[in-house]
């Protein structure tokens, strides 16, 4: 029997294949040493559905529409399965591939042009930036600045101690499982889980403020569209440090493709204490299905055991934060966290 | 001016009449009572997608035990009231007991594991397809699959927290065969505990439509000198409106560092 935890195995893989992915740069890097090589490849291909983080750098728009795909019992799209986001992990929000900010290794620092490397999940305003007031912008550069070496509790991800992934950002974060049910959509991340009620209830009480928000949805057509109130606005977005505060609204619209192997995110977010205007945010997903490899980053699952010829997939239990003693490789024997300890972040989750 | 009691006084026979017919009627009932009840139903099977939570004090203290100044007083929900631990494992039990306001690991806001998550005072949702239902707890909206798709046991399994869910069938009735757990919960607040060789066998099943009985054999070579029966009672939440609310408990140490906030003037 095996005695390290799913998490540690999966943290293990992680940390594998970002040595893999930075493989690339470092070659790249090497070959501008070498004088007969006149020129490196900018760019290492991507491949949908491949190994790795990054699947692709540029993705197709779905807009809303009819569903003319199959419907379960209770009349919702069904849209069941496994999904995860095309491009990149939370290193970073607005240049979703462009590594870490002020990372100190050089090797983890992009070398191609920006244009390069897949877009800014902010898709309005045009430039790709969060529209921040101008105190909110300090408080994310002061992030930037502290993350690498934290001196400060606030300059440690919340995800790093296995805080619920929060939205938007537990839609680039691992792969996820989407499941329906009348009256629901049940989302259950790697690190968090999200209840999407349908039947039209009033949200709770404002005061109330969760990690992953208060959700309210119906369907239109293809488009599941998603009101979130409730929200403590302290996930961060990412490991870029962008945030909304707990005063936010955060509109949805989950579009999905009449084919079901994708779907567009987009996020409408309003916060007049951080932002000076609303903004979008939008996200490519794909569907992974038994046709598709294993991926230890989107798509953890694990033959079941079974008489029948079918192929039916297990995806284990996704704990977190018992394991994440010492970055969840040494689970078994770490002591309770201690409240407020800044310790080193999660150098490659 | 006639109060209510005068008003009916003269009825009374007639209530206890009908009330020992219907005792008599729901007594005689017994085996046939799935179908003189309606009991919602999905795919045929009983269908217990809802919001359930138990009233006991199960999650103070499974056995037997009076008032104290961290617990109510209960009855236990133990078959025969007390856990038959081997003598050594009645050592940790009692050094867990003392210790508890620390080790508990519900404080420290951890996945509760089985069967506890049942009977911790917290609501718990099941969702329910033909293929598996899925148990999300309020507390840390920790979530355990059972399968009921025919597949069994992985052949190389991992410990977990929840352990590995399979189930069948067997008439109204939903066994599960649960296995594979790790050593790191506990069974209550009290200290009761288990190894990583827990073997547990549920039982659900509805006694009327808003109200299941659960039960549990516990197996644990390495900890009890023979397997032994819990059972709790669940109740639908009714209220209005009633929903899950995120437990996440375990980052209430930290959660007032986020979001960044403006600097005092």
């Amino acid at each position: 029997m095996k005695h390290y935890t799913k998490l540690g195995s999966t943290l293990i893989f992680g940390l594998g294949m970002t040595a893999l992915l930075f493989t690339g740069s470092t070659r790249a890097a090497d070959t501008q040493t070498q004088p007969e090589v006149k020129k490196a490849p900018a760019t290492r291909p991507l491949k949908l559905g491949g190994q790795g983080i990054e699947q692709e750098r540029n993705f197709p728009k779905i807009t809303s529409g009819k569903w003319t795909g199959p419907r379960l019992a209770d009349g919702q799209p069904d849209v069941q399965g496994h999904w995860s986001n095309t491009v990149a992990n939370h290193n970073n929000f607005t240049d979703p591939q462009g590594g870490i900010l002020n990372d100190p290794n050089p090797n983890r620092i992009p070398k191609g042009p920006r244009e390069e490397r897949a877009p800014s999940r902010v898709s309005d305003p045009a430039d790709g930036q969060v529209p921040f007031q101008p105190w909110a912008l300090e408080k994310v550069k002061e992030f930037r600045a502290g993350f690498h070496n934290p001196t400060k509790p606030e300059y440690i991800e919340p995800l790093a101690r296995c805080a619920p992934g929060g939205i938007p950002k537990s839609l680039f974060w691992h792969g996820y499982e989407i499941s329906q049910y009348p009256g629901y959509v049940l989302f259950q991340f790697n690190s968090g889980t999200r209840i999407i009620h349908l039947d039209g209830k009033p949200h709770l009480p404002e005061n109330i403020k969760l990690w992953n928000g208060d959700s309210r949805g119906h369907w239109e057509g293809n488009t599941l569209v998603v009101d979130v109130g409730n929200h403590n606005g302290k996930a961060l977005f990412g490991r870029s440090g962008e945030f909304i505060s707990e005063n936010g609204k955060i509109q949805e619209r989950y579009i999905f493709s009449n084919d079901g192997d994708r779907y567009t995110y987009e996020a409408l977010l309003t916060d007049p204490t951080v932002y000076t205007r609303p903004f979008t945010v939008t996200v490519p997903a794909r569907k992974w299905t038994a046709k598709d490899e294993p991926n230890g980053w989107h798509f953890e699952v694990e033959p079941a055991t079974h008489s029948g010829k079918e192929i039916i997939l297990d995806q284990y239990e996704r704990i977190c934060t018992e394991n994440n003693g010492g970055f969840g490789l040494v689970a078994a024997e770490a002591p309770a966290p201690t409240p407020a300890a800044a310790t080193t972040p999660a150098p490659a989750k | 001016m006639k109060t209510a009691q005068t008003q009916y006084a003269h009825q009374r026979p007639a209530i206890i009449c009908l009330v020992g017919i219907t005792l008599v009627w729901l007594l005689s009932a017994g085996n046939t009572f799935a179908a003189g009840t309606k009991i919602p139903r999905l795919n045929g099977k009983p269908d217990f997608s809802g919001i359930w939570q138990t009233t006991s004090a199960a999650d103070y203290d499974l056995e037997p035990h009076s008032n104290r100044k961290d617990a109510p007083p209960g009855a236990g929900i133990v078959e025969g009231n007390f856990i038959p631990y081997l003598p050594s494992a009645l050592e940790q039990k009692k050094k867990n007991f003392e210790a508890r306001a620390t080790l508990d690991p519900a404080l420290k806001g951890y996945t509760l594991g089985v069967p506890r998550g049942i009977y911790y005072p917290e609501p718990f949702q099941i969702f329910q397809r033909k293929q598996d239902l899925t148990l999300v707890h309020q507390f840390g909206h920790s979530v355990r699959t059972i399968h009921t798709d025919g597949t069994d046991h992985p052949k190389d399994p991992y410990d977990w927290w929840l352990g590995d869910s399979r189930a069948k069938w067997e008439g109204d009735t939903l066994v599960v065969d649960i296995k594979h757990f790790n050593d790191k919960t506990w069974l209550d607040g009290a200290g009761n505990y288990h190894s990583d060789a827990l073997h547990v066998i549920e039982k659900w099943s509805f006694i009327d439509p808003n109200t299941l009985e659960y039960q549990a054999t516990i197996d644990d070579p390495k900890v009890y000198s023979r397997p032994w029966n819990l059972s709790v009672i669940l109740y639908r939440h009714r209220e209005k409106d009633f929903q899950l609310i995120e437990d996440y408990r375990f980052t209430l140490d930290y959660d007032q560092y986020y979001p960044p906030k403006p600097n005092k003037q």
